[in-house]
């Protein structure tokens, strides 16, 4: 079996913090979206890693993942170029791929506990496809899956106006190799692209079975900013902490404090897990780091509050004030205009920023 | 709808058609590979096929 992680896409919804790099970077809990994937992959014993690049990020997802030897995969990198659906991602990795069964994960979604379940469900009868469902409260805004007492999927819709499940696909799937004469044979839909529902509705269609898995616990597509904190939320829920970093007599901490190397939480702040502090992290006195937040590498937070956020790294921080629900990029300045005249808040902000004053 | 992909002979990256006639000459994108791709690397009717339906390769 191979795995195929699909990297590309441009991030629209997350700038502008894909600006500057590719969506599936974002940390989440001080660890890359991206490489979540790798790990339920390599946790899965599949090794043999394509990893699918559009335009964006090309180069800083190559430079993070390398030959893949770090991560404990032998990568390869198959460029798509042109964003034409998944299918076509999918259909890029034909001759990767060859005539081995293979995996195939979005790299911007998380799965907490991992695709072992599903791809054993595939490999326990002969599928065409095994896909990975999970039920939603708005159906008719996903591909929904109608599926039989067995678990056998019938058919899929994509965004019924009627739908005859709750069940969505999520971005998760494994598949024969015969999923690449039914690309072949796609037509590109409306929008332009090879859709991969329309790929497992044609093995459905030819007659081969495709299984289906339900997730019962959480899944996310880390999609918008606010998917981003949600599963910085529900990882952190569920972190087993490192404790690299030193907390100093004086600090006051509670909860589950996840420090790497040389992370300070200095005599005066105040830390309530979980939170996540990245290498070289420092939270002086007088900061308080409330729950579900992950501040990355190279930061400093002074005299602020900061909760349920993620501060991706290289960051200063010092205001009087409350941070919450945010996400900051890299190397971003938030400091206190206190004593600036005349009053009022003074921004330098990149495109398409959001803020709530 | 084809697919057509070409495979670096060096390093194993894969790059797409529509990869390869943007550039037409391109280094491979593989990481320390010194290869040079091309578009006039992939077989006559490939490049034909890709050629005469260019749109779909576009988006
Ligand atoms: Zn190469």
């Amino acid at each position: 079996m191979k795995g195929l992680i699909l990297a590309g896409g441009t991030g629209s919804r997350l700038r502008p913090i894909t600006h500057t790099g590719p969506k599936q970077l974002i940390p989440v809990a001080n660890k890359p979206v991206l490489e979540y994937a790798v790990e339920d992959l390599r946790e899965a014993g599949i090794t043999d890693v394509g990893v699918v690049l559009g335009h964006k990020g090309r180069e800083a997802i190559q430079a993070f993942l390398g030959d893949g030897s770090e991560f404990g995969v032998d990568v390869t990198y198959i460029v798509q170029g042109n964003p034409l659906g998944l299918a076509h991602a999918a259909g890029c990795a034909r001759e990767f791929v060859g005539d081995d069964d293979f995996v195939m994960y979005l790299g911007d979604n998380l799965l907490n506990r991992g695709i072992g379940r599903l791809v054993e469900d595939f490999e326990s009868g002969d599928y065409g496809a095994s896909i990975a469902l999970q039920g939603v409260d708005d159906p008719g805004a996903f591909g929904i899956a109608e599926v039989d007492e067995a678990g056998e999927v019938r058919r899929l819709v994509e965004k019924p106006d009627d739908p005859p499940s709750d069940l969505a696909l999520i971005g998760i799937y494994v598949f024969s190799p015969a999923v690449f004469d039914a690309i072949e044979e796609l037509e590109p839909s409306w929008r332009g692209e090879l859709e991969i529902t329309d790929a497992i509705q044609s093995l459905l269609d030819d007659g081969l079975a495709v299984r289906s898995h339900v997730v019962e616990s959480w899944w996310k597509d880390t999609g918008k900013p606010g998917d981003v904190l949600e599963a910085n939320r529900l990882v952190l829920s569920d972190i087993d902490p490192a404790s690299e970093g030193t907390v100093e007599d004086g600090a006051e901490t509670r909860g589950r404090i996840d420090t790497r190397d040389g992370a300070v939480v200095e005599s005066g702040a105040v830390v309530r897990g979980p939170v996540s502090l990245g290498r070289d992290v420092t939270v002086k006195e007088g900061a308080y780091i409330g729950p579900y937040t992950s501040i990355g590498p190279n930061s400093t937070v002074a005299d602020t509050h900061v909760e349920n956020s993620v501060i991706i790294g290289d960051a200063e921080i010092d205001a009087s004030e409350r941070i919450v629900d945010s996400l900051v990029g890299s190397g971003a300045t938030i400091a206190s205009a206190d004593d600036v005249l005349p009053d009022g808040q003074r921004l330098v902000v990149g495109a398409n920023s959001d803020l709530k004053l | 709808m084809r697919i057509i992909t070409h495979t670096c002979p060096d390093c194993g990256t894969v790059v797409s058609a529509n990869e390869l006639e943007a550039n037409r000459v391109m280094k491979c994108p593989g990481l320390d590979c010194e290869s040079v791709l091309r578009f006039a690397d992939l077989p006559a009717d490939d490049r034909e096929h890709f050629l005469e339906h260019r749109e779909r390769y576009r988006l």
